[in-house]
């Protein structure tokens, strides 16, 4: 085995062990930065830890229509999130660049939403399928925009590689282009969307759909599913940085990596607010709100495809 | 038109149909009408002179007149009268003509007098059981006086199973409820679901009876009964326990002193504050706005500590006795009093104005839900359902009780009868209980709390009395009786109007909208639930079974 596989497993399972690690801290962060614009004190910055190890304590109930593939799709949620982790540079180059391209990673974004179905369909309640037919609707109408974030960045790179379309791709080209800065307000407007938070909290719903197509699950498994959402948020952060914010990524050790971690903290931090100051829309005022952004990225596919 | 005119009317009308009448007061009239003509005598009533629907009640009369008694309250909220239309029935045909032909919102209340007293609506449409719980024997009504209060029915059957409506063609079955995060009481809702849209549902409530009122006609006395009545509801206590003393008071002719009128005034409009702050929370939580949800509660906070100080209670004050109230105001709390509404005046004008502009929370709550000015009259509807729909009814004004004919303040209406006009009149109404405060903080002057009742109340009488609880009108009737109780005590909460009309307005709306529609009456299931003989041993517990629960939440297709 030549060193530099050895050097690409080492730094996968890196960025997957900072997954997580800081993803339950942000939740904390969230959690306590929610709190406090609610004039509340919240919990301890490292509650969700105990959350989890609480929850993954717990007697493991078999239940619901088809245990089996209950426990398969909560291990594919949380493990197709990990796998995501070791495509995206997190403060270093990205570590498995050799191993796939930037299509694997869309195909590996929509296996994200896919597992979320796989949750609820397992658990066949009624109300974790009326999550899941909300969550297909969403998906149909969210998904492609991350896609033609990535295309629109493979375009100007004339790349499909992982190092270079996640760098920044979608302004290379001289600077600052239209199709780059229209995807960026796109991203910005639908991230919210991505990691499934108010006001898109749709599929989930604790006041319509009690969690939607969590409702059946509890112990180890609902402990895997909150881990897989807390991940989510990390995972997509470091995306959306990698994608639109990769400046300083090229500074050394230290000062680079956590340059790049305060920028997930500031898409944290950006998310809690916006969570904690709006209503949550229905499925239908959400559909026509992503499929206006939809429009919005095709127009900017388009702009790239001319170079602009 | 004053009580004495109106029964010209009906006599000039019904001749000898009308049997006689009973006129306490100006603004009382019972009238007693012959049971042939209790149908022609409401449409009367209800149709031409367009009167407001209030309740209907049974009573087991056979002890004392040897009959059952039927009653239908109406209210004339213009001309400030309440009226009750009244028949005797022959003990051994309790059937009355069904009048909720023409008044459908007095559906529930016959299907509960059938229940319960065994008094047959004859020609009501739905006749299926609405309170009683489904193992409870058929032929035993637990209201009747030959019932004892803890008596445990040797056939209840716990297999019984109740039969749920058959969905209509292509719906699916959503069950919502017993059990779901937005209902804080157990109410049973099943919706008829068309993809995202709910076409119909049908409901089954009354699981937490607690048999409130058998246990006051049978063991407690006149000045138990209030501690009883406030915990008919967790919320809006205090509109009970005024409410019966008022009723009380009024069968028996004594008039409470003034201070005490005052004080009455005082606790129920800090009770509107703190309900109407919690339900504006509720309906953001409801729609996923945690942060003004976390807000409201802060800012009603001090509002609980204030009638902690008055009480020595957040809630559940224990305020009234028949004839005055048991807490002072003293100067100091005054004081606070002053002090805490000016506080709450400021940071909920910040809310208001915030929420005002929010275009989420309307784009969630505009064109939902809505009770249009018909069904408003048809389901009688109240409180600020009713007031969201342009219906302009306030008991306060319009039936004024205690203090409230002697302090200004306006009714606040808005258009539309959507989710959206009753957040806005909840909202401006906060203002106006901070207004009626600070007016009877002025007005209130020193004397004493209590009458002083020395002889037995008179046996027989009987009293009404609307109060505006914070989600309408609150309506009790009380017929005085023997061994220092009443014979007969129906309490109507304004939910039991208002819950009637949810399949209407929830019908042909997004499944996601149903919370809100729900909340937006804010729903008080233990009030709408409240009387009822239903047995420890026998209730809730067994009805539901594990199993039956089980088969609910998971119910899937009909």
């Amino acid at each position: 085995m030549n060193r530099s596989v050895i050097w690409m497993i080492v730094s996968g399972l890196l960025n997957v062990g900072l997954v997580l690690l800081i993803a339950p801290l942000c939740q904390g962060v969230l959690r306590k930065v929610t709190a406090r614009i609610q004039s509340r004190q919240g919990p301890p910055l490292l509650q969700p830890y105990f959350d989890l190890l609480k929850l993954l304590g717990k007697e493991d109930i078999e239940s619901g229509e088809a245990p089996v593939m209950q426990r398969f799709a909560v291990y594919l949620s949380l493990a197709t999130l990990l796998t995501v982790a070791c495509l995206v540079p997190m403060g270093f180059a990205a570590p498995m660049n050799s191993a796939g391209d930037v299509i694997l990673l869309i195909y590996l974004l929509t296996l994200c939403g896919i597992c979320t179905l796989l949750v609820g369909l397992a658990a066949g309640s009624t109300y974790s399928l009326l999550g899941v037919s909300r969550e297909m609707m969403s998906m149909i109408a969210l998904e492609p925009l991350f896609a033609i974030a990535i295309v629109v960045g493979a375009v100007h790179t004339q790349s499909f590689r992982l190092d270079s379309v996640l760098n920044g791709s979608v302004y290379v080209a001289g600077g600052f282009p239209w199709s780059g800065l229209l995807m960026l307000g796109v991203m910005l407007l639908s991230f919210q969307a991505f990691v499934q938070r108010v006001p898109f909290d749709i599929s989930e719903a604790e006041t319509e759909l009690m969690e939607g197509p969590l409702s059946e699950y509890s112990g180890p498994k609902l402990a895997l599913l909150k881990y897989a959402q807390m991940a989510k948020l990390i995972v997509y952060s470091a995306l959306f940085v990698a994608l639109f914010a990769p400046w300083g990524s090229g500074f050394v050790f230290p000062l680079g990596w956590l340059l790049f971690w305060a920028k997930v903290l500031v898409l944290v931090l950006l998310v809690t607010v916006v969570a904690a100051t709006h209503a949550r829309y229905r499925i239908d005022q959400a559909i026509r709100y992503f499929s206006t952004l939809m429009g919005v990225g095709l127009i900017a596919l388009v702009l790239a495809s001319y170079g602009h | 038109m004053i009580a004495r005119e109106m029964f010209e009317e009906f006599k000039a009308r019904f001749g000898p149909l009308i049997q006689r009448a009973d006129l306490p007061s100006d603004r009382r009239l019972f009238v007693f009408v012959d049971r042939s003509a209790v149908k022609y005598v409401c449409q009367h009533i209800f149709r031409e002179l367009d009167a407001r629907y209030v309740a209907s009640i049974g009573a087991d009369d056979r002890p004392f007149s040897g009959k059952f008694l039927v009653a239908h309250n109406f209210a004339f909220d213009h001309d400030h009268l309440l009226c009750s239309v009244l028949s005797y029935l022959p003990p051994d045909d309790p059937k009355i003509d069904s009048i909720s032909d023409m008044v459908p919102a007095a559906s529930w209340a016959e299907r509960e007098m059938r229940d319960l007293i065994g008094i047959e609506p004859v020609g009501h449409r739905y006749l299926k059981r609405l309170v009683l719980p489904d193992g409870w024997p058929d032929g035993m009504h637990p209201l009747r006086k030959d019932v004892s209060w803890n008596q445990v029915p040797d056939q209840y059957d716990d297999q019984r199973e109740f039969k749920f409506d058959e969905p209509p063609e292509g719906c699916t079955v959503v069950p919502f409820g017993p059990f779901h995060p937005t209902l804080d009481e157990p109410a049973h809702f099943r919706l008829y679901v068309e993809g995202e849209m709910v076409r119909g549902c049908e409901y089954r409530g009354f699981m937490v009876h607690r048999g409130i009122e058998k246990l006051a006609e049978s063991v407690m006395s006149y000045n138990d009964i209030p501690m009883l009545a406030e915990r008919i509801c967790g919320i809006c206590g205090c509109v009970h326990n005024v409410a019966y003393v008022q009723a009380v008071e009024e069968a028996a002719g004594l008039k409470p002193p003034l201070r005490a009128e005052y004080i009455r005034t005082i606790m129920l409009e800090l009770e509107r504050l703190h309900s109407h702050l919690l339900w504006v929370g509720l309906a953001c939580h409801i729609v996923g706005f945690d942060t003004l949800f976390m807000q409201s509660f802060r800012i009603r906070e001090p509002i609980m500590w204030i009638a902690e100080k008055i009480s020595g209670n957040r809630k559940t004050y224990a305020l009234c006795v028949v004839g005055g109230v048991r807490w002072d105001i003293t100067h100091e709390v005054k004081a606070e009093l002053r002090y805490a509404l000016d506080k709450l005046e400021s940071e909920w004008s910040a809310v208001v104005a915030a929420v005002s502009k929010d275009k989420n929370i309307q784009k969630r709550t505009r064109g939902i839900g809505v009770a249009d000015k018909v069904l408003v009259k048809s389901a009688g509807l109240l409180g600020p359902v009713a007031r969201a729909a342009g219906v302009d009814i306030d008991c306060r004004r319009d039936h004024p009780y205690a203090a409230y004919d002697r302090v200004d303040f306006n009714v606040i209406t808005e258009q539309g009868g959507d989710v959206w006009a009753r957040l806005l009149v909840r909202m401006k109404e906060v203002f106006e209980s901070i207004k009626i405060i600070r007016h009877c903080l002025d007005k209130m002057e020193d004397g004493p709390r209590q009458l002083q009742i020395t002889d037995e109340l008179p046996v027989g009488r009987m009293g009404l009395s609307s109060v505006e609880a914070p989600r309408g009108e609150s309506h009790h009737f009380v017929i005085t009786g023997e061994n220092n109780r009443p014979r007969r005590w129906r309490v109507r909460a304004p939910t039991y109007q208002n819950l009637q009309a949810v399949p209407a307005m929830i019908k042909d709306q997004q499944i996601a909208d149903m919370t809100i529609s729900l909340g937006s009456i804010d729903p008080c299931f233990s009030c709408t639930d409240r009387l009822e003989t239903i047995d420890l041993h026998s209730g809730a517990v067994k009805v539901w079974s594990q199993e039956e629960l089980l088969k609910l939440t998971r119910a899937k297709k009909a």
